[in-house]
């Protein structure tokens, strides 16, 4: 339940709703009779944490445990930020409204580069020392997960353990081991000496770092018996592993209002750009009566009426069509939809529109990320025109006007005539349009082209590319906008200076570390957010800490360079991505993971589609 | 098909959800409750559902009703246990009854404002004058901006207590379909006339018929 202090300036704040807790499954548990608390800190506002699945399954996997008792908390918009730091009202939980410093663990998710702003600033609510040397006791132990753990480093004076990988199994792990240490009256150091022996923890603190007078990393050394590679988690067997049967149910309506559903993890495709694609390898599949049986539960817990068959690459199940059968039995009769909520331009089909409520009447999107097909080639985004111009035209004919495509400007080799590319693929499909037969009739043709700024990212085969300047970046989005002859065409893109930010972050070291901390104490917060966005101030505090964002970002780099993340292993060999990174420099493409195997490495955890037959 | 009335109260965490987000609440929580509620027909059927009168967002609600239609005959008593028990803990089943008025005959409602004060006294003392004034005049946000407007023929004085550091006020105010006068305007006159900022928890406790008594 919520600080009774915080009634008052509830009547002040924007959705108060956030900051109240109070929903049907969140998890109340007696403080007294617990021996691990534990905070989930999602560092965004309510209604995008609370749409993350992520945080359902750990929620519940930690909950499940009765000795540990999980509460979560995300960041207060600024609105309630001001009126907190006004009244001196400390970051606090919503299950229990107990302050976040009263907790053993504090953990955050790593989602996303432009949040590490918010990461920090919510440990300043919560009153926390912000590095982890200013925290001496084995309370609070600061801890994160998820995607951006891959390269860990601007963070690593913050955070006193990572976890990489999959945390359902590891996350468990530390808990317990801390469990362990506080009956002991183990202190903190020999807690992060233990912690550093688990696989898939990292203890940045157990590591030394020497830097080349060009600022590149010399070495990492590893100390007091830590691994000098760590390994990430990797939970093997889907089918075994936890997923919830329910979770809390949001009282004021979040941005995925629906059942959620892994039905798989990891992705076969290899395009070059994805990190996703990498770090979440070997793809795993559940089995259809897992999913049934995962769908049916959380139905019946949570009253949703929709279902999100969840993945990076749902219509890559293996049998699709079977899993659609069998949910199909219970599903219309309880008056529950199915979504998918990513959908490939290669099997887009009528048959498979009619079976699942993807996506309404007003608009399709999918995502051919470049526009010629040489640029596809170079990202391994094995997609071709025909086959976007067959889905545009299944797509009218089914009664879909407005379409939206997906791309990326700033890739590695790209070329002003790929850029334009883009506009001639927008063309086309509007050409296919009115060349269509079926198409519905009275309603106008809108295609809508967004162009996102690339962002290189660790362990994809782009780690070495050196990101576009922001100059020409600009420029290309100019030629974008400026080049559009088409009034059934319009062009959007974003931000050519955030993802310069994020560029910067992905591949940083640990130097940064002093630039976060200096932006916290100057308030920066939501940095993801347009509204509170300000790269002058950004480009400001990195000549205040010496240090230049273009190092990090628009640097190429060396294949013989040591990476700040080259001391963690996720599977991957770095020699495959550098074939991979060959590879796409000759615009020659890869198979994807079911028509061949590439040699990876991922299969040295004998999981998945690896051992699989294929 | 017979539609039956819902009455619930809607407080604590539950009162800082908007009419909107309740509906959904709601929607959920009849679907959980397996009861045989009607749906509207058409490409995206859902339950019905209709509320008689939405509460403000931050107030909460003792008695509030909402009217669902069933598609057979089941025990009421029986279906009220059933949705209570799939509904958050801030949103409690009363009782759901065969409804006697239609939502047009809701005409007030009655309310508790339980206003922080160092000096109950006084503020009581102050409150009196107000209200004895001719015309109360407040400025009301509407959707087009600021407007003056007189809450003096809406509102109704039931009752005053004072407690250590609280002032309890009781109050009927106009609630009905063709408009709702929100109480918490009383806060704003005295912030005009007595230049003090307020801060009230507000309670609507009943809604009533146009001669005072309970809507049924």
């Amino acid at each position: 339940m919520y600080p009774k202090e915080i009634e008052k300036i509830l009547q002040k704040v924007q959705k108060p709703g956030r900051y109240v807790g109070g929903e049907i499954h969140s998890v109340i548990k007696n403080k007294d009779e617990v021996d691990v608390r534990f905070t989930f800190c999602f560092p965004d506002i309510y209604e995008i944490g609370m749409s993350h699945l992520g945080i359902k399954i750990l929620y519940g996997a930690f909950n499940q445990v009765p000795y540990f008792w999980c509460e979560r908390v995300f960041a207060p918009w600024v609105d309630m930020e001001q009126q907190m730091l006004e009244k001196k009202i400390p970051l606090y939980a919503l299950e229990s409204g107990d302050p976040v410093k009263d907790f053993d663990f504090i953990g955050f998710t790593l989602q996303y580069e432009l949040s590490y702003t918010n990461i920090l600033n919510m440990l300043k609510l919560a009153g926390i020392p912000l590095r982890s040397e200013d925290r001496h006791d084995l309370f609070n132990i600061v801890v994160a997960g998820g995607p951006c753990a891959c390269n860990p480093e601007p963070l690593a004076d913050f955070f006193d353990l990572f976890f990489l990988g999959d945390g359902e199994e590891v996350d468990i792990e530390v808990m317990e081991l801390y469990r362990q240490c506080k009956k002991e009256g183990v202190g903190k150091h020999e807690f992060l000496v233990r912690a550093a022996q688990i696989e898939g923890v990292y203890v940045p603190s157990l590591y030394n770092v020497e830097y080349n007078p060009d600022g590149t990393i010399k070495s990492y050394t590893p100390k007091e018996g830590a691994p000098a590679k760590v390994c990430k988690r990797n939970v093997n067997n889907m089918d075994g592993a936890y997923f919830p049967e329910a979770f809390p149910v949001p009282l004021i309506e979040v941005i995925h209002d629906r059942v959620s559903v892994e039905v798989l993890r990891g992705c076969i495709r290899g395009c070059r750009f994805c990190q996703a694609g990498f770090l979440y390898r070997p793809f795993r599949e559940k089995s259809i009566e897992t999913i049934d049986r995962q769908c049916r539960a959380l139905c019946a817990s949570t009253g949703y009426d929709e279902i999100s068959l969840s993945s990076l690459s749902t219509s890559d199940y293996s049998s699709l069509n079977e899993l659609l059968d069998c949910l199909h039995r219970w599903t219309e009769k309880a008056k529950v939809s199915l979504s998918l909520p990513s959908l490939r331009v290669d099997n887009f089909s009528p048959e498979l529109m009619e079976r699942v409520n993807s996506v309404r009447k007003s608009g399709l999107t999918f995502a051919p990320e470049a526009g010629s097909q040489r640029m596809r080639d170079v990202i391994n985004k094995n997609v071709t025109e025909e086959e976007l111009l067959r889905t545009v035209n299944v797509a009218f004919a089914e009664g879909w006007t407005r379409i939206k495509l997906y791309f990326m400007i700033g890739l590695p080799t790209e070329t002003i005539d790929d850029v334009l590319a883009i506009l001639e693929l927008g063309k086309k499909v509007v050409d296919a349009f009115f060349a269509n037969k079926e198409k519905p009739r009275g309603k106008p043709v809108e295609v809508s082209l967004s162009a996102a700024a690339f962002v290189p990212k660790p362990f994809t085969p782009f780690q070495w590319f050196g990101q576009d300047s922001m100059e020409l970046l600009h420029e290309k989005q100019h030629e974008l906008k400026a080049n559009n002859r088409s009034r059934r065409v319009s062009v959007s893109y974003h931000g050519a200076e955030t993802s310069f930010l994020e560029a910067v972050f992905a591949r940083g070291d640990r130097r940064l570390c002093a630039v976060l901390e200096r932006a916290i104490e100057q308030g920066f917060h939501f940095d993801s957010w347009d509204e509170c966005f300000d790269f002058a101030r950004w480009m400001e505090l990195f000549e205040l800490c010496g240090l230049d964002p273009a190092f990090y970002a628009s640097r190429a780099r060396g294949f013989d360079e040591i990476f700040p993340w080259d001391h963690l292993d996720y599977g991957v060999r770095k020699e495959f991505l550098i074939e991979e990174c060959k590879r796409a420099y000759e615009g020659k493409t890869t198979p994807n993971c079911r028509e061949k195997c590439s040699n990876c490495g991922a299969a040295c955890y004998k999981g998945g589609i690896c051992v699989e037959n294929r | 098909m017979k539609t039956v009335r819902v009455w619930f109260s809607k407080t604590g965490a539950a009162k800082y959800i908007s009419h909107l987000d309740l509906t959904r609440c709601m929607a959920r929580a009849l679907k959980l409750s397996k009861l045989p509620v009607w749906y509207t027909e058409g490409f995206n059927p859902h339950i019905y559902m209709t509320f008689a009168m939405p509460l403000s967002l931050g107030t909460e609600g003792l008695r509030e009703c909402m009217d669902i239609r069933l598609t057979e005959g089941i025990d009421l008593t029986e279906a009220a246990k059933k949705l209570a028990e799939n509904l958050p803990k801030d949103i409690a089943v009363l009782e759901i009854t065969e409804p006697v008025l239609g939502f047009d005959a809701t005409a007030y409602a009655e309310y508790e404002l339980s206003i922080n004060s160092e000096e109950p006294q006084v503020l009581a003392d102050s409150i009196d004058d107000i209200l004895s004034q001719d015309s109360i005049i407040v400025m009301k946000h509407t959707k087009k901006g600021e407007k003056e407007f007189d809450i003096k023929p809406h509102f109704t004085l039931l009752d005053k207590q004072t407690g250590p550091g609280l002032l309890r006020v009781k109050l009927r105010a106009s609630c009905s379909q063709e408009g709702s006068v929100n109480p918490a305007l009383l806060l704003e006159a005295v912030k005009r006339y007595e230049n003090v900022e307020l801060y009230a928890e507000i309670t609507r406790i009943r809604l009533l018929t146009k001669d005072f008594s309970d809507m049924r």
